[in-house]
């Protein structure tokens, strides 16, 4: 299959990597030029131009930042896909966004499918995504082959946009969660207990999970540096690193989302508050841990 | 009247001698000594335990931090209940949890006392210049009885229903001035972070439909930058407890109520509780700023 893909950050280098070593062909462009070399120096075709990308592809990935990064490329895209194209955006972006854009490739006979993803940098790596995508379902056998090297789990939610919703309900989930750990550990520590004992304890029990154990760990032992971040380490393996700065870009999607169909998210609404604290305090490149220390902020003399 | 007077803080002080300048009687007793020392030159009657107290008063008025104070004070060893003679009524001024005043009111009455719920609103100023409002919780007749003397101390006395209803009032109040508070250290917040003057939008808003004497007053204090109390933050996160205690037991979504008790807990916290309540904006500038910024 000739497959287009842009956008070669955290998430996008190793996800293109894993296609190119399961043979598929790549047409690449960049930015900055050197951010596709690598793929290059694997089989990529270097590409001139987005349209380029577009016009030699029958399925485009792109993996950016913001609603309008993706709006931005879909329109280039547009002009040159040949009818019966998919664009398959892996980024995270507002749902209503990707509805939009859904709605004006289908005028030109294109495709658009919102696949984003959870699992960060090292689900990357590994190929251990999960991918929440909506689109038409006629396309899924097309896709499958991109999805079966790239994750452990791809299910199809909807139509387009609703990926975008399953993906804004796993950031809310998990962000709500490390909230609760960091409130969790504020108290044990306001009470002079050890958090590091609480956490091992509940880790095994009904209040056990994921969030609990990776963030709550970071929080035990104040490693609110992400290990991404920090030259020379690595991320311990499976371990999700995502800077809080995204997590806080995820809440304004939620929550515009949230305010245009009515949905009250009483507890979420209140996390963003806390996520909007951990911006001004300037950890936004940090861990999300960080949510213990704007907890800590409130009560520091 | 014979009045006894338990609570002579900072705002039962002023309250009780208020009373005796109409020509009352009061009749004293202190956990602490030295809280009588101001009734010294006036008519009043200091004795050992709230039981004699009682046994002189036909009206005792209760002015004291929380619930279990009321509760030891009414009906504790040496209490008033155990002195009382027929006919007393009690009148807790004290700010309490409803369902805590309705229960003391329950087992007085099966002691023949009749129990009056009455917290204030208008602070130690209020008390200062016998200008308080006084929300009401208690019969029709015991209601009369203690009204003379309520008015004494307040501009507005108003009974609004049986006894807990002048607690319950008092927890609405709370909620709209915690709230209100909040709310206009936000705006602030806002309007300062957005690099607008703060002073001139509160100046424009008091015109329109925004305006509240929160706005106008407290709004003023957070310009002035003064956070001497007035009303200490720690008594507004005691009462946000009891209205936040009392949407549990009846099960009751408040909100804006929860956010703002969270906000006086920081506070709190950070020992900031012995400021006035418009510290709130203190605690908004801090979780915004950069640690050391």
């Amino acid at each position: 299959m000739k497959i287009g893909f842009i956008g070669f950050g955290t998430m996008g280098q190793p996800m293109a990597e894993h296609l190119l070593k399961a043979g598929q062909e790549l047409r690449v462009w960049s930015r900055r030029v050197a951010s596709a070399d690598f793929a290059v120096a694997l089989g990529a075709v270097r590409c001139e131009s987005v349209q380029e990308v577009a016009s030699g592809s029958e399925v485009v990935c792109t993996n950016v930042t913001g609603s309008a990064d993706v709006e931005g490329l879909a329109t280039e895209l547009r002009s040159a896909f040949a009818p019966g194209a998919i664009h398959l955006d892996f980024s995270t972006i507002a749902p209503g966004a990707a509805r939009m854009i859904a709605a004006r490739h289908r005028e030109c006979g294109v495709d658009f499918v919102d696949a984003p993803v959870s699992g960060g940098g090292t689900g990357a790596r590994n190929a251990t995504l999960a991918i929440m995508w909506g689109g038409r379902e006629e396309l899924a056998p097309r896709l499958a082959p991109i999805f079966s090297v790239l994750g452990k789990s791809a299910v199809r939610i909807g139509e387009a946009g609703a990926g975008q919703v399953a993906k804004a309900c796993n950031q809310m989930i998990l962000v709500n969660l490390i909230e609760a750990c960091a409130e969790a550990a504020a108290l044990a520590n306001a009470a002079g207990i050890d958090f590091g004992l609480v956490r091992e304890a509940m880790l095994g029990g009904s209040a056990g999970s994921r969030a609990l154990e990776v963030f709550g760990g970071r929080m035990a032992t104040r490693e609110f540096m992400s290990p991404a971040l920090v030259p020379g380490t690595v991320s311990p393996k499976g371990v999700p690193i995502v800077e809080a700065r995204l997590h806080h870009k995820d809440y304004a999607l939620l929550m515009d989302e949230a305010t245009r169909i009515g949905a009250p998210l009483p507890v979420s609404v209140m996390v963003w508050q806390q996520l909007n604290a951990l911006m001004a305090q300037g950890w936004g490149t940090q861990d999300t841990s960080s949510l213990l220390r704007v907890l800590e902020t409130a009560t520091r003399r | 009247m014979n009045v006894g007077f338990i609570g002579l803080g900072l705002m039962g002080r002023p309250m009780a001698l208020h009373l005796e300048k109409a020509g009352h009687t009061l009749h004293l007793w202190a956990r602490r000594p030295e809280s009588l020392a101001p009734f010294a030159a006036v008519n009043a009657k200091t004795y050992a335990t709230p039981a004699q107290v009682a046994a002189n008063a036909e009206v005792v008025i209760v002015m004291v931090a929380d619930a279990p104070d009321v509760e030891k004070v009414c009906l504790g060893a040496d209490g008033l209940a155990s002195g009382s003679k027929p006919g007393l009524v009690v009148v807790d001024m004290s700010t309490i949890n409803p369902n805590a005043a309705r229960s003391i009111g329950l087992r007085l009455a099966e002691k023949g006392i009749a129990f009056v719920d009455a917290p204030v609103s208008g602070g130690e100023t209020g008390a200062i210049n016998a200008a308080l409002t006084i929300m009401v919780g208690g019969t029709p007749e015991a209601f009369e009885k203690v009204k003379p003397l309520l008015e004494k101390m307040g501009k507005s006395v108003t009974l609004i229903g049986a006894s807990g209803a002048g607690q319950v009032a008092k927890a609405c109040n709370q909620i709209l001035t915690g709230v209100g508070v909040l709310a206009v250290a936000e705006a602030f917040s806002f309007a300062a972070k957005s690099g607008v003057d703060p002073a001139k939008v509160r100046e424009a808003l008091l015109g329109g439909f925004a305006y509240s004497k929160i706005l106008e007053n407290h709004g003023q204090r957070m310009l002035d930058r003064n956070f001497k109390p007035g009303f200490k933050a720690w008594m507004h996160q005691k009462d946000l407890r009891i209205v936040m205690e009392e949407a549990h037991r009846m099960g009751l979504m408040l909100p804006s109520a929860a956010a703002t008790a969270q906000v006086f807990n920081a506070i709190v916290g950070s020992g900031m509780g012995e400021n006035d309540s418009i510290t709130a904006l203190q605690l908004l500038e801090k979780m915004s700023t950069p640690d050391g910024k």
